[in-house]
């Protein structure tokens, strides 16, 4: 028998006394509309969409690590930016801390972010240029008017860089972003994420553009400080060995739905997904003993303007059947898996 | 090694800062390699690498001073100046610079941009020009009749095949691929390094393939050379630095790369590299090594042979073997360290 759980439903979910999950996503859709020149709109060209997110259902517990992977224009970049409310979500809820982010006025909306911290790629472009370190990082205290003084809030930065291994802190506190390595300064980031202690961290491909003697650093610091502080963290990364590594869950994301999700190490040793097997395989290994064979797939993903019926992955697909182009699957847990939690959209995974 | 393709002997660049102190970017980096080979240069930002391969382009500014031999095919380029180099570049020695797939101008074809290197160096025109830029396409898996079409028609991975395509279009013996999958998915990074192995098998192209991703370089070089602080501190087959590596921080650079399904702990390297505008004394690794000793402190250790092909400038090895005690500690390099 295949069980075929709807994604929303929460039946695979062991544990009696589960606390609410932080974060919530249900069925999100996030479109884009394709500009049309007036000429166009003249002449009658159809209004287009870009399905950049196209119905992704995501729970983050307390304290657990989720990595979000794909290749680009997946939507994994989005679907974070729709949690932050940095792009409107065009469908579905959000849930943060059990609270709808739709029904929260924008000048509520602040209550949220001090739950929902985020932390870019770019360390190099995230911090600016002009403001000292001390700065940076007392921003997020200044806006939320937590610290009753200034000695209050240095105090409270001086603990939020130490707690980012910025040690110690007085070293740092007065310096400019230039003064300091990649590496410093993404902890910078992560402090200034950090000094509101929040519920829920996004963190968008926070190492990929790290040396890679500094890229264990930083993520070993995000999995201790999660720890320490049960706080939920979601991943945005393209590296499927970081994503093993560091993550609880993969959550794998193809044109702009989830494709196969479960707990990490289960998603790479027992991939069920046809797409998530090709990407494992083309995965280079750093023992050259373990030289892949690679399956790689023809083409690049389909543009999520014109989104392929049925398996949206059915064109690329080595393995696609008839069905594959009418039936479009569900995320379901396959009987032949017996991990909770795993589970793949894939008509042929049963 | 039959007679080798590309011969890089003793190279060194110091850039002169506006401060007026030098920068010594390489130190003495030799390597060689043969028709078919793909060798590795891997290293963090900031090690030399991108300037090496620049160097032996002769395309560094001329703040920059290059000292050393490159030999191409037994010509020797650099001494004459931008004279001599002119002479060989694209013909000889072809480069994928980083980037490249941004590289083409936005309002000419791609056919259009593969043709120009051919023209300049007066190797064909016009239609002749055309069907060898079609050719150079299909050999890189994009449609001939492509060539007529512009830079944002292409994605990503086809951009990055376009201007391989262009690096290939004088026939080159040579091709340095610097960072030539950064910034593309894995998927598309597979299909370039496959076409890249490929193009150095059936061309029988030396090609130089400079990336900071270990798991890169094990997928596709039989030798690597790996750079630290403008020196390779180790060089030779992929298998033994991943297995019998002799210098801590290759050992420590795989350690701090994960691996798809292993569950050792991935540990990164505490402090950072040295400031290379002022003066080294001693090894330029021992502030972050694990292994270092007193001597590190004092004698810089000189590239020494360590096995077959092998070679790794670290004292340890030094104490370790009797052979090349003497020769490291006089901090000479020997010649059979350079083969």
């Amino acid at each position: 028998m295949t069980d075929r759980t709807p994604p929303t439903s929460r039946a695979e979910h062991d544990g009696a006394h589960r606390a609410a999950p932080v974060l919530s996503v249900r069925e999100l859709k996030t479109q884009y509309p394709v500009h049309r020149s007036l000429v166009g709109r003249l002449l009658g060209q159809p209004k287009r969409t870009v399905h950049a997110v196209d119905g992704v259902s995501l729970q983050v517990d307390a304290g657990e690590f989720v990595a979000l992977v794909g290749e680009s224009g997946c939507g994994k970049t989005t679907t974070v930016m729709s949690i932050l409310g940095a792009v409107k979500a065009t469908e579905g809820v959000i849930e943060v801390n059990g609270t709808d982010i739709a029904d929260v006025s924008s000048r509520d909306m602040l209550s949220i972010y001090r739950q929902m911290q985020m932390i870019y790629q770019d360390p190099y472009g995230s911090l600016d240029p002009r403001f000292r370190i001390r700065r940076t990082v007392e921003e997020p205290l200044l806006v939320h008017g937590v610290g009753s003084s200034k000695r209050d809030r240095t105090r409270l930065v001086s603990a939020a860089l130490e707690s980012a291994g910025l040690r110690p802190a007085d070293l740092y506190m007065d310096r400019f972003p230039h003064e300091l390595s990649g590496g410093q300064r993404q902890r910078v980031a992560i402090a200034a994420a950090l000094i509101l202690n929040p519920a829920l961290l996004l963190a968008d491909e926070p190492v990929s553009m790290l040396d890679v003697s500094v890229r264990a650093s930083v993520l070993n610091l995000l999995d201790t400080l999660r720890r320490e502080r049960n706080m939920a963290v979601v991943m945005v990364t393209h590296d499927l060995s970081t994503a093993g590594h560091f993550a609880d869950r993969i959550v794998v994301m193809y044109l702009g739905r989830v494709v196969e999700e479960g707990p990490a190490k289960e998603v790479l040793r027992n991939a069920q997904h046809p797409y998530t097997r090709a990407l494992l395989s083309v995965v280079p290994q750093p023992d050259p003993r373990d030289r892949s064979t690679p399956q790689t797939l023809t083409g690049e993903t389909p543009n999520p303007i014109d989104i392929p019926t049925g398996c949206r992955f059915h064109p690329r697909c080595p393995m696609a059947q008839e069905q594959c182009r009418t039936i479009d699957p569900t995320l379901a847990r396959p009987a032949s898996v017996s991990i909770s939690g795993h589970r793949v959209a894939c008509l042929l995974a049963t | 090694m039959s007679e080798p393709i590309l011969d890089v002997r003793d190279l060194n660049v110091w850039f002169e800062l506006p401060s007026g102190r030098e920068l010594h970017a390489v130190k003495g980096v030799s390597f060689a390699l043969g028709a078919g080979e793909v060798l590795g240069l891997v290293g963090e930002s900031g090690c030399g690498k991108t300037t090496t391969i620049l160097a032996t382009m002769g395309l560094l500014p001329s703040s920059a001073e290059v000292s050393g031999e490159v030999r191409v095919d037994g010509a020797d380029t650099l001494s004459g100046g931008e004279d001599s180099v002119r002479a060989h570049r694209w013909t000889d020695v072809a480069m994928v610079f980083q980037g490249a797939m941004n590289c083409f101008s936005p309002v000419r074809t791609i056919g259009d941009q593969i043709v120009e290197p051919m023209k300049y160096h007066g190797l064909a025109k016009g239609d002749a020009a055309r069907q060898r830029a079609g050719e150079l396409l299909e050999m890189v898996g994009i449609p001939a009749s492509s060539a007529q079409r512009y830079p944002h028609e292409f994605s990503g991975g086809m951009r990055q095949r376009a201007a391989i395509a262009m690096a290939l279009a004088c026939d080159p013996k040579v091709l340095l691929a610097d960072e030539p999958t950064t910034g593309l998915d894995v998927m598309v990074q597979a299909q370039i390094l496959e076409l890249l192995s490929g193009l150095a098998q059936s061309l029988g192209l030396a090609v130089v393939l400079v990336t900071h991703d270990l798991p890169v370089v094990a997928e596709v070089c039989s030798r690597a050379a790996v750079m630290y602080a403008g020196q390779i501190i180790e060089m030779g087959a992929v298998d033994d630095l991943y297995h019998d590596s002799h210098h801590p921080y290759t050992r420590l650079l795989f350690a701090a790369t994960p691996s798809l399904l292993g569950d050792d702990v991935v540990a990164s390297i505490p402090g950072t590299p040295p400031r290379l505008d002022q003066p080294l004394t001693g090894c330029s690794f021992r502030e972050r090594c694990d292994s270092a000793m007193d001597v590190c402190a004092t004698l810089s250790p000189a590239l020494i042979t360590v096995g077959a092909q092998h070679s790794a400038a670290c004292h340890l090895n030094a104490v370790t073997s009797d052979r090349g005690t003497r020769v490291a500690l006089d901090g000479d390099v020997t010649p059979e360290a350079l083969q």
